[in-house]
């Protein structure tokens, strides 16, 4: 259980993070998501105790990370943005050195490095030297250099930057599994990511936390919109435009030009509650005209990030 | 602290820095011995102590360089701060894998005692205290490098600081004898050491209330003394400088005597500056 109360940190005059406050409890998953700036690092540097807030506090299971630094710290595993390697060491020893540094009795260090290796598939290098390694490579050992003493906690930083698309599906489905006994804690700028492993998601503005539920919320109820894009063979625009306004339940058609020859595209917005794929598809069909393609738009997190912000506004 | 006394020394021979420092060590040292000792037929093992002294201005920024900074630069230290480690056990850990290799490459000075030995006329006791005397002092330097490297995260700064400071304590003897030796300058730099000690509680603080009590305290403090017993101001900035020289408290070790005092000194200057690195460190986190 993390409780985190009024979190200020002030760089000079500049507030980085200013008055969080949340409470996650035990096995979850929680995506922080937010442009660069806007106080992810600063958050998870302050929960970690590698930076002190100016104000406020951070408890986890009960004890307070200023009062018992030691024993909150072994309750955390922490991957960094940028992940603290020795590039003049080899990965064994590297993780060798992490287990101890963490405390891991002599005995089971061993055991405990090639379990975090085997976790994060990184053993085939385990004897070369971390400055030779890939990006790829050198976040996982990152993530080994978390998951080593089997923390309670795990607190990521951008876990999945620099990988490539196969491995940001074995890291996101190696952070479901963790998940699954264990409270997670990792950041992104990139909503799809956060929407397919966490069970909750704090989008963070300026400091401050300016939305916090599940991930299906965020994306798309949270807005109250529904859009859709379609393309529709036609000789003229209008002709499918008129038709499609025509239909029940959408409130606007925005034309959006033409990629393929003979054919126009639409991006259709609806009234929240109405699912209008189907009275599309049969309205074009009545008019003979081929529908060649419709697919659901998310928004994109710029967008949920200008509604969010100018929603604030205007209740300001 | 154990792990991070072993990375660091370890670290010391997978980079270049640990084979310069014993490379450099020896063949000063070697030289040294050579000239001064073999071919002036002396069979002074403390004078040669004495003499080789001054490779730690040369050696000791090349030791402790990197020591904190270059965890700085790389990031690693969120790896440090972030585990079950106190501050005061990795600066410890540093310092003493620093300390240990330095004690490594003594040990192999120390050999060259044997041809004093077989050949010439030893004397134990000297050598004895002159080698601890060296030893101290070379552990203070380092407590130094340690303390700077704290403080930036260039290895290239970190090591021309050092130098610096370094310098500053081997020119504080023959400085000491130019400065002014009167009570009005004495009292002078009494007020510019109370305005520094202010400030530094002021930026520790943030505490405007308490800085401006405790200046108004050393202001009175000084008014009152500098009013009933003036003549203690006579040769003050000599005598706080003092504090500093380090060099001087070694004479009494060549002689081969080993005062608790003098001991006393160089192992509370470790630490003071060992102490100051770990306040460094810690401010830096509440910045």
């Amino acid at each position: 259980m993390i409780t985190v109360e009024h979190l200020t940190k002030e760089y000079g005059k500049r507030k980085a993070v200013d008055d969080i406050g949340f409470t996650i409890p035990d096995g979850e998953i929680v995506g922080f998501l937010g442009p660069n700036g806007a106080g992810k690092t600063t958050t998870m540097n302050i929960i970690t105790g590698y930076i002190s807030a100016t104000s406020g506090s951070v408890v986890i299971d009960g004890l307070d990370i200023l009062e018992n630094p030691e024993e909150v710290k072994r309750k955390i595993g922490y991957l960094p943005e940028q992940p603290p390697l020795y590039g003049d060491m080899t990965v064994d020893e590297y993780l060798g050195f992490v287990a101890e540094l963490r405390g891991i009795p002599k005995k089971e260090r061993s055991g405990a490095r090639d379990e975090a290796m085997e976790l994060v598939a990184v053993a085939d290098v385990r004897t070369r030297l971390i400055k030779n390694l890939s990006k790829g490579y050198r976040q996982r050992i990152g993530l080994a250099q978390a998951l080593i003493a089997k923390p309670r906690i795990l607190i990521l930083d951008e876990p999945t930057v620099g990988l490539d698309p196969k491995q940001i599906a074995e890291i996101r489905d190696l952070i479901s599994k963790i998940g699954k006994e264990r409270t997670v804690i990792l950041s992104s700028h990139i909503l799809p990511e956060v929407s397919a492993v966490c069970h909750r998601v704090m989008i963070i503005d300026r400091g401050r936390i300016i939305a916090d539920g599940k991930p299906e919320m965020i994306s798309s109820g949270l807005e109250g919109r529904n859009r859709v894009s379609v393309r529709v063979a036609c000789a003229k625009s209008a002709e499918a435009k008129t038709l499609l306004e025509g239909i029940a339940g959408i409130e606007t058609v925005t034309d959006s030009g033409s990629i393929e020859d003979g054919s126009f595209d639409f991006v259709v917005e609806a009234k929240p509650e109405a699912d209008v794929r189907k009275d599309i598809f049969f309205a074009l069909s009545k008019a003979s005209l081929p529908l060649l393609g419709m697919r659901v738009v998310d928004l994109t997190l710029e967008e949920v990030f200008l509604r969010l912000t100018t929603r604030e506004g205007e209740e300001a | 602290m154990g792990a991070i006394f072993k990375r660091e020394l370890r670290s010391y021979f997978t980079s270049p820095s640990g084979y310069i420092f014993l490379g450099l060590f020896l063949l000063l040292s070697g030289i040294y011995f050579s000239f001064g000792v073999i071919l002036s037929r002396s069979s002074d093992f403390s004078a040669f102590l004495d003499s080789v002294r001054f490779i730690f201005l040369i050696i000791v920024p090349i030791l402790t360089m990197k020591l904190m900074s270059e965890e700085t630069r790389q990031k690693t230290d969120q790896l440090l701060y972030t585990s079950p480690v106190g501050i005061g056990n990795i600066v410890l850990g540093k310092f003493l894998a620093a300390f240990v290799l330095f004690l490594a490459a003594f040990a192999v000075i120390l050999c060259y005692s044997i041809v004093i030995i077989v050949f010439g006329d030893f004397k134990v006791w000297e050598s004895i205290g002159a080698s601890l005397g060296f030893i101290l002092i070379g552990g203070c330097f380092i407590a130094v490098g340690v303390f700077i490297s704290t403080m930036t995260e260039s290895q290239t700064v970190s090591a021309i600081a050092t130098f610096a400071v370094l310098l500053l304590f081997w020119i504080l003897e023959p400085l000491k004898s130019g400065l002014p030796q009167d009570q009005t300058s004495g009292i002078v730099f009494a007020c510019i050491l109370a305005a520094l000690a202010v400030y530094a509680l002021f930026t520790a603080t943030k505490d405007r209330l308490v800085a401006g009590i405790s200046g108004i305290v050393l202001v009175a403090a000084i008014a009152l003394t500098a009013i009933f017993m003036p003549a203690g101001y006579s040769g003050f900035i000599a005598a706080v400088l003092g504090w500093f020289s380090l060099l001087k408290r070694q004479q009494s070790f060549s002689l081969g005597l080993l005062r608790l005092d003098d001991t006393v000194y160089y192992v509370s200057f470790i630490f003071v500056f060992l102490f100051l690195s770990v306040r460094f460190i810690e401010k830096r986190r509440w910045m």
